[in-house]
């Protein structure tokens, strides 16, 4: 791939290229690290001021390490609203049911509300189990995510 | 710090002796304000130059943050940033990692089609694979991470966003400006359709039928004083424009009403958004804010007896529904001897009607509510006799009626006695029962609730004077016998006032509240004569069962009221008490409900 960019390096040694994006010194910033042997080439576009202050740097590791717990917290959370071994359209309407019944996946079928389920191909058709009344209310809502979908996928 | 211990049971760990901050767990917390690169020594091999520490460094402010690692085969990995192995060649270990473009897949399409997996709970990406890593949004220096541990704080809090996780979902759509679509009729613009005055051509009525199929049960009388237009309707009209405009063009105190009237309110930036528009009276003073003190009182059913405002009732029509001008029933403060005032405050909102065309109406259809049933159905509040104000007026000359009050007849609720105070040079007329609350005095408005407020309004009246209501009555006058709710005084009287002019209400309102005697209450007798004859169309009201109806029942908004209120002014100790409404054939019954 051939990618181009613009960095200020922070620190350069023969394996790893540490830079940041962008001349903003401030706060927070978009970091890369690269690696040297990819680098096909470069061009030198000048000096510019340390983007490291020193004199400025702390780190917290409790504070790091909470971070890292409620972040993989938060990623577990998502992922349990991931279907495995679904397709991108299947998780669009596993998405769109989401938003407003409870859902969850087993397998690659969509259990609502912990009583109906919708299966592969995720058609109106695929809907089974559950009283009627809800099974009806999945249905309709299937159909209509299902064409709101449509109709992005269209406009887009 | 020994970095030995530091179990990673991977080969990531560092191995140097030395203190470094690297992305692996530690077991002791860096001190903060030390800047990395001062704190390492240089012992060790020849990478640890001190300028690695910044990669560390960097490294370290990854830790927790999503970051995108991309690979060999051009796939791109999103993940947790775990661990870094910095040592020799450049490793990293994510958690929670997925693989977000797939690198030999080219193309869109390829994507959308291809199946999801699972994300890793940790993935260890070797130097030899890796190419680069994109972090985004570190926090590099410190003020960086005060700002994080402030976002984390909030994070603690639901935002909308999140709970929606929209981000999952949808993606933004391009917006398109809104064109009315070509083949649609021009259709008139809609800020236009109400400008013409009135337009009586558009009957909703007619049309929810032809569309929908809906008939309609609407009847405009249920929710407010039937119009009687017989042969005087012009000359009541008139007489009702009349008052309207001159109600509407009475100085005023008041805060609400000023601005209803479109006066200019006085640049006092004193009077904030609270005393403009609030509905709670703050002090009792009466010259500014007047807060409906006439609301709230005719919220609080304070107005103990029926309010012998009878007229008050009628003015329920009008309502604006803003209290506040009750204020405006000028009890003339003087008389509220019995203050029985509580009530007073409420009925006067003459000034409230605020429009014209209300003004008018309600003057003309007011008078007929007289009774106390009516009352009590009225809104609390809203009815307030304006009209009854007027009348104050007119009682200016009226001798000092202690117990008067202005009371706002508005509010009926109150069952049996009724207040009828009437300030001496305010209308006057309520018969006030001996109703337990009213010990207020009008004039002063010491109590928040009518008290003051109609205490206001008498003044107020006072200055439009003239109609020469009959005051009110004198003492005797006050103590009505729970009579009648009905009682709207002389304020009433039918010609000057306010609107008087609306016909009288031919029946008695079934659902009217029931009047309740009070066995305390004076008697009253309103003196003969001249009054009887003035008050062409004035109901007498009679507070005392027994006693028979002084004057002839007749319309309340007869042409003679001007006569009548002349008389008015003669008359003092006399308390009119006139149940606007009664209609003239229906001698009065004493109120034996």
């Amino acid at each position: 791939m051939n990618d181009s960019f613009t960095i200020i390096i922070i620190y350069v040694d023969d394996i790893l290229i540490t830079a940041q994006e962008g001349s903003d010194s401030g706060p927070r910033r978009n970091i890369r690290l690269l690696k040297a042997n990819y680098i096909k080439e470069f061009s030198y576009l000048g000096q510019a001021e340390d983007p490291l202050d020193p004199k400025k740097c702390c780190i917290d590791l409790n504070a790091l390490q909470a971070r890292e717990e409620v972040a993989i917290r938060q990623a577990e959370a998502d992922a349990e609203r991931i279907g495995v071994g679904v397709t991108v359209e299947a998780q669009n309407i596993f998405d769109a049911l989401s938003k407003t019944l409870p859902v969850r996946w087993d397998k690659t079928a969509i259990v609502v509300m912990n009583e109906v389920r919708v299966s592969s191909p995720y058609l109106p058709e695929s809907v089974s189990g559950g009283t009627p009344a809800a099974n009806e209310r999945v249905k309709k809502v299937l159909e209509f995510e299902r064409k709101r979908l449509q109709a992005r996928v269209a406009g887009q | 710090m020994n970095l030995q211990q530091v179990a990673q049971p991977r080969p990531f760990a560092n191995g140097f002796g030395r203190r470094r901050e690297m992305g692996s767990r530690q077991d002791n917390k860096l001190q903060s304000g030390k800047s990395n690169p001062s704190r390492l020594p240089n012992a060790g091999g020849g990478y640890e130059s001190s300028s690695r520490d910044r990669l560390v460094y960097l490294t370290t402010c990854f830790i927790g943050l999503p970051v995108e690692v991309q690979v060999k085969n051009g796939s791109i990995i999103s993940g947790i940033f775990h661990a870094t192995n910095a040592d020799k060649d450049f490793g990293i270990v994510l958690k929670m990692a997925r693989l977000t473009k797939d690198g030999p897949v080219r193309g869109q399409k390829a994507i959308s089609d291809s199946v999801s997996k699972a994300p890793s709970k940790i993935l260890i990406i070797p130097a030899k694979e890796l190419v680069q890593v994109i972090a985004k949004d570190v926090s590099v220096t410190r003020d960086g991470f005060s700002n994080e541990l402030q976002q984390d704080k909030l994070q603690d809090i639901m935002l909308d966003s999140i709970i929606s996780q929209s981000r999952h979902i949808e993606m933004e759509r391009e917006l398109e400006r809104w064109v009315p679509d070509e083949d649609i009729p021009q259709c008139p613009e809609l800020e236009k359709t109400f400008d013409g005055p009135w337009k009586r051509g558009w009957d909703q009525f007619e049309i929810n039928k032809k569309l929908f199929g809906v008939n309609s049960t609407f009847d405009e009388e249920i929710y407010t004083t039937k119009l009687d237009r017989g042969p005087q309707t012009r000359e009541l009209e008139k007489e009702a424009l009349r008052l309207a405009r001159e109600i509407e063009g009475e100085e005023t105190h008041d805060l609400h009403l000023a601005e209803e009237r479109g006066l200019h309110l006085h640049a006092n930036f004193d009077i904030d958004e609270e005393a403009r528009f609030s509905s709670v009276l703050r002090r009792v003073d009466i010259s500014e804010d007047n807060e409906d003190g006439m609301l709230d009182s005719h919220n609080d059913e304070t107005f103990g007896g029926s309010s012998g405002l009878a007229i008050g009732r009628h003015f329920a029509d009008l309502t604006t529904g803003k209290s506040s001008d009750v204020a405006q029933v000028s009890s003339s403060s003087s008389s509220v001897d019995e203050a029985q005032s509580s009530q007073s405050g409420t009925g006067l909102d003459l000034y409230h009607s605020g429009s014209h065309d209300h003004a008018r109406h309600l003057a003309l259809d007011s008078q007929s509510r007289v009774q106390e049933n009516q009352f009590s159905e009225q809104q609390v509040g809203n009815n307030h006799a304006k009209e009854f104000v007027e009348k104050q007026t007119l009682a200016e000359e009226a001798q000092t009626s202690k117990s008067e009050d202005l009371q706002s007849l508005l509010d009926a609720k109150k069952d049996g006695s009724d207040k009828g105070g009437l300030s001496p040079n305010a209308t006057a007329y309520a018969p006030s029962h001996g109703s337990s609350k009213s010990q207020e005095n009008m004039g002063s408005p010491a109590e928040v609730s009518e008290g003051p407020v109609s205490a206001r309004t008498m003044g107020e009246t006072q200055s439009v004077n003239s109609r020469g209501r009959p005051s009110s009555s004198t003492s005797s006058a006050s103590d009505c016998v729970g009579a009648t709710p009905a009682s709207i005084g002389p304020g009433l009287s039918p010609s000057s006032s306010v609107g008087s002019l609306s016909s009288e209400k031919s029946t008695l309102n079934p659902h009217a509240k029931e009047f309740k005697l009070n066995p305390n209450a004076k008697s009253f007798i309103p003196s003969q004569t001249p009054i009887g004859h003035s008050f062409s169309g004035h109901q007498p009201v009679i507070f005392n069962p027994q006693a028979a109806p002084i004057q002839s029942p007749q319309t309340y908004f007869h042409p003679n009221g001007p006569q009548y209120g002349q008389q008015m002014f003669f008359g003092h100790p006399r308390q009119v008490l006139y149940m606007p409404g009664y209609p003239p054939e229906m001698p009065y019954k004493g109120r034996d409900f």
